[in-house]
């Protein structure tokens, strides 16, 4: 085989096709069509789409890299803290990455994972968001714990009224009088796509495997 | 392999393809600096989140998307390809044809990869990892690889000897496989991307297919060459190297899902991840039976093949280990991930490349290396620059996934008790951007003598005079 060129070759497709049938094109025949799940109780389909300012701003949260640091995936309760620190009540499944265009699962959890930040237990809101984004600095501390991404920013005098997106930030951290950080376009998106990070609906999948077969409510349409 | 060379150390074939296999390596080195200092600003982000934070293009995850870009593509790939074209023309036995598509190619190769670094750093990154290259830089990375590869493809096809080689066997699977690899990435994560996390297992496949398939066929392509080259003996339980080339081929990407334990997808691929890394093991073992000449030579070359032969079976024992499980638990989404990677990417391939370069420049140029004192000290640093990087690192992410798992350690704390390794991570990295950078000034000598003063023809030389000997 070794010796005889085409037979060499014929070997290395087949590799090639044994790897890439095996994972990627297996996988996508099980969930290439996975649908949204329609809740009869509750008249509607989950999950729910982002809205157009979240999709955008999961493009800035993408063009700066923040999956380098952050994951958006939550494991099941039993398989590690995710539960215990207020990441998700249950592990993410498939179905709730179908309307995302680019599922932003990633790597490293050199900060914390972020695919509830707005569900339940939600830590900030989003002007304390839009100040941390800016300053670094968790609200209530004062150690610089994420690098403070000022450019996301514009400072600009304050033309009679003070801006609607200006920043309130404590007196250390304030421009000079007379002058505003105002949140750029950028900042809104991104903060709109963080505050849009809420997988709140349990889908059957999602639940913990029990042996009674307990089916109640949606159909798969 | 072959019997020890009788022929004259410099062949026509290093002749014919001196500048072009000199260019590829070249581009290699300028690249792997780049990478360094990229690399470095990268760790330094980790224990001082403010430094360079008001630039956009180098916020973290895109100064990190750039140093692994520059370091895979820039220097693997430039540096790998020439070793490949290198010895799949000394073995074909006739000079290298098609060289000037080699030429053309490289140029693109390299002009591809700038510009598409120039798109990362303006925001355009596909956020894909190893596949950030933005979209309208891909085809012309596909169609420059293409092009370099030509020259060995005909290599191997006008072979003029009745066996094969398996240095052979690697270089073509790399020049072969790898642009169907992009071709399939790019089709199913850019151009047509599939949906949800389909994406993240077909990225997995990708990274992984990209070491099983390219990265380590082109490292391996030159070390299966220059181990009984530079030992003088032929390669002991040769006749296992064949398994092992197939295994490493048809398991290799399977074990791409290794990254997704726990993760939302088919709990099939982690589990496939999991089988495939240890039935993977076979490969490497025989890799290991084949080339553990390298460790009773001495020689620059051997010196940094047998250090690579090392972190490359370590790397594999670790993979195999942390695609378990209760392992993972730990492991997953820390520092300890890209201590594996790195252990793979440089103490793995990019030292088995250190040693085929070491082997290969020499006979290119007709003359031994410009300064031993400069090869020394390189192989002292980046020895000791890849052992400290994987060790802190390794701690560094073992404490991050304890603390992780305990819920009452919060975010602040973790950062403080990794705040430690992460310096030594910088100091390593700043040790192994040094020695590269002495490498890339004894290269840049010792080819430029050869521009200012022809070398004598067919000037035999002894093995031994080729090298500068570290010992």
């Amino acid at each position: 085989m070794m010796k005889n060129g085409f037979l060499f070759f014929i070997g290395l497709l087949a590799a090639f096709v044994f790897g890439w049938g095996g994972i990627a094109l297996a996988s996508h025949l099980q969930l290439g069509a996975l649908a949204p799940y329609y809740d009869d109780g509750e008249g509607s389909t989950f999950p729910a789409r982002p809205p157009g300012i979240a999709s955008r701003g999961q493009l800035v949260y993408a063009d700066l890299g923040c999956a380098s640091c952050h994951t958006q995936q939550v494991r099941r309760p039993d398989f590690g803290s995710d539960k215990d620190r207020g990441w998700g009540e249950r592990q993410s499944v498939a179905r709730d990455y179908i309307h995302q265009v680019r599922p932003q699962l990633g790597e490293s959890r050199t900060g914390p994972d972020l695919a509830n930040l707005a569900g339940r237990k939600a830590p900030y809101d989003a002007a304390e968001l839009t100040q941390f984004l800016y300053t670094g600095i968790v609200p209530g501390t004062r150690v610089l714990s994420h690098p403070p991404y000022k450019f996301l920013f514009d400072e600009r005098k304050i033309d009679g009224e003070v801006s609607a997106n200006a920043l309130v930030l404590p007196a250390s951290l304030a421009p000079a009088a007379g002058r505003q950080i105002v949140a750029s376009e950028r900042a809104r998106t991104l903060v709109a796509y963080l505050q849009s990070l809420n997988t709140p609906y349990e889908f059957p999948e999602a639940r913990p495997a029990t042996p009674a077969p307990a089916a109640k409510g949606g159909a798969h349409k | 392999m072959s019997a020890p060379s009788t022929t004259a150390e410099v062949t026509a074939a290093d002749t014919a393809g001196r500048w072009p296999l000199l260019l590829l390596l070249a581009s290699g080195l300028v690249w792997l600096v780049l990478s360094g200092v990229l690399a470095l600003i990268a760790s330094i982000q980790l224990h001082s989140p403010g430094f360079l934070a008001d630039c956009e293009s180098l916020t973290h995850g895109r100064v990190t998307s750039l140093a692994e870009t520059t370091f895979i593509y820039g220097w693997a790939a430039n540096t790998g390809l020439g070793v490949a074209l290198w010895v799949l023309g000394r073995l074909g036995g006739a000079p290298l044809r098609a060289l000037n598509w080699a030429v053309v190619g490289t140029l693109f190769w390299n002009s591809g990869i700038a510009l598409g670094l120039v798109g990362i750093a303006t925001g355009d990154a596909t956020s894909f990892a190893l596949l950030e290259i933005p979209r309208y830089v891909q085809p012309l990375l596909v169609a420059a690889y293409v092009a370099i590869g030509v020259s060995g493809i005909l290599a191997w096809n006008g072979r003029r000897t009745d066996g094969t080689f398996a240095s052979q066997w690697y270089a073509v699977a790399a020049l072969i496989l790898f642009p169907w690899l992009l071709i399939a990435a790019q089709t199913m994560l850019l151009w047509s991307p599939v949906r949800g996390v389909l994406q993240a297992v077909v990225n997995g496949w990708y990274v992984q297919g990209a070491f099983s398939l390219w990265l380590a066929p082109l490292a391996l392509a030159g070390v299966y060459y220059v181990v009984p080259k530079a030992t003088g003996r032929t390669l002991p339980s040769y006749e296992f190297a064949s398994l092992s080339f197939w295994t490493l081929l048809f398991v290799g990407s399977l074990t791409g899902g290794r990254h997704l334990i726990g993760g939302p997808v088919p709990a099939w691929i982690p589990t496939l991840a999991n089988a495939s890394c240890t039935m993977l093991l076979f490969h490497y073992a025989v890799v290991a039976l084949n080339l553990r000449g390298a460790f009773s030579g001495g020689g620059t070359a051997l010196r940094f093949i047998s250090f690579g032969l090392v972190a490359y079976l370590l790397g594999a024992v670790l993979d195999a280990v942390t695609a378990f499980r209760g392992v993972a638990l730990v492991t997953q989404f820390t520092y300890f991930s890209t201590a594996q990677q790195q252990l793979a990417l440089y103490g793995g391939i990019s030292m088995f490349l250190f040693g085929s370069l070491y082997f290969a420049v020499p006979r290119l140029t007709g003359r031994a290396w410009a300064s031993a004192a400069l090869v020394r000290g390189h192989l002292a640093l980046a020895s000791f620059g890849v052992l400290l990087l994987v060790v802190t690192l390794a701690a560094a992410g073992w404490t991050q996934g304890h603390d992780l798992t305990r819920v009452a350690t919060s975010f602040a704390d973790i950062a403080a008790h990794t705040r430690p390794w992460l310096l030594g991570v910088t100091a390593a990295q700043g040790i192994l951007l040094l020695g590269n950078l002495l490498l890339l000034v004894n290269f840049a000598i010792s080819v430029s003598s050869v521009c200012c003063s022809a070398p004598a023809e067919n000037s035999f030389r002894q093995p031994s005079t080729m090298e500068a000997h570290a010992s």
